[in-house]
């Protein structure tokens, strides 16, 4: 095995045990418990810290398209989403169609 | 089978599950440039299911990263899974003892967590489990076989459409979330999580992260407290 796949196999595995980890540390407490309330709040902001680095300060491929075009790209598609009815898939190709016309 | 599962395989092949197959697309494409095969596409979209990680994953392997740093980065920004995990469990529960949750662990990614998230609160508690099930396994094939298709593809998609496939995943990530702006709590968490963002920039890249989403999260929470 190569170090890829090594690290694809590692990655995966610990992936697996942090899904396991959270299913259990859940236990047996109900939805409205405030520990499962923090989880799903932590959860959503790891989520929108992700997308804001992706949008300002992204590495790799991503890196590659210009600044503007990554906010007027984000831009468009929430605004289309909201104007669409919460419609994800035509927002979603109206963003994308966005970012390659102002690139 | 369950007609439930039947309702969460049809959910699935529905607009969230097609915007993510996108983001595969794009990931499939991009493991072909890096001189890597179909299988290990497949391999990486199925072992670790998490669009940050497989790409940490990607990069590392055709710059050479080194194992253990990148097992470290890739599970850093996949680390959300675990709250995630903790949030949507009593939802996947039919009893106090239910260990079924468990074997459809390894299927809570971003796409099936907000889905189930929206969803089962509304179901009737038996047929929560089944419906999360149904909508997992369609996510699932679509993932795979997108990255599959990706791979294939790459060579035949024009310049432009692999420009935007891109940023398919941040902007698929973004609609998801501005569905939930209009549901206070969830909002917070949100603008919290965005506005504590910067101290990823500042921190070791592995543990920025995972910072600003615990900071982000937890006043979030607190301030969701405060205010009952």
């Amino acid at each position: 095995m190569s170090e890829a796949d090594w690290a694809l196999l590692l990655t995966g595995l610990a992936c697996l045990a942090l899904r396991l980890a959270g299913v259990l540390l859940a236990g047996r407490l109900r939805a409205d418990h405030p520990f499962i309330a923090w989880a799903a709040s932590v959860a959503q902001a790891t989520l929108a810290a992700f997308v804001a680095l992706a949008v300002v300060a992204p590495s790799g491929a991503l890196a590659a398209l210009p600044l503007h075009a990554r906010l007027i790209g984000l831009a468009v598609g929430v605004v289309a989403f909201f104007a669409l009815r919460e419609r994800l898939l035509p927002a979603l190709a109206i963003g994308l169609l966005a970012v390659i016309l102002v690139r | 089978m369950h007609p439930a599962a039947i309702l969460g395989v049809r959910a699935a092949l529905a607009a969230p599950a097609i915007a993510m197959g996108a983001t595969f697309l794009a990931f499939g494409a991009a493991v072909r440039e890096a001189g890597l095969s179909a299988g290990w596409a497949l391999a990486c979209a199925w072992a670790i299911y998490g669009m940050p990680g497989q790409l940490v994953v990607l990069q590392s392997a055709s710059t050479g990263g080194g194992v253990f740093a990148t097992v470290v980065g890739a599970v850093a920004v996949n680390a959300r899974f675990l709250p995630m995990s903790v949030a949507l469990t009593p939802w996947l529960r039919r009893h106090e003892r239910d260990a079924r949750p468990l074997l459809l662990a390894h299927f809570i990614s971003i796409t099936t967590w907000a889905a189930a998230m929206r969803v089962l609160p509304g179901q009737p508690v038996p047929a929560r489990l089944p419906w999360f099930a149904g909508f997992c396994a369609g996510a699932f094939l679509i993932a795979g076989g997108c990255a599959v298709a990706g791979h294939v593809l790459a060579g035949e998609m024009p310049a432009a459409l692999r420009t935007a496939l891109v940023f398919a995943n941040p902007l698929y990530f973004a609609l998801l979330m501005a569905a939930d702006l209009t549901r206070p709590g969830p909002r917070r968490a949100l603008l919290a999580g965005a506005a504590a963002a910067p101290l990823a920039l500042v921190l070791p890249p592995a543990w920025g992260l995972l910072a600003a989403g615990v900071i982000g999260g937890t006043v979030a929470f607190l301030i969701g407290r405060r205010r009952g």
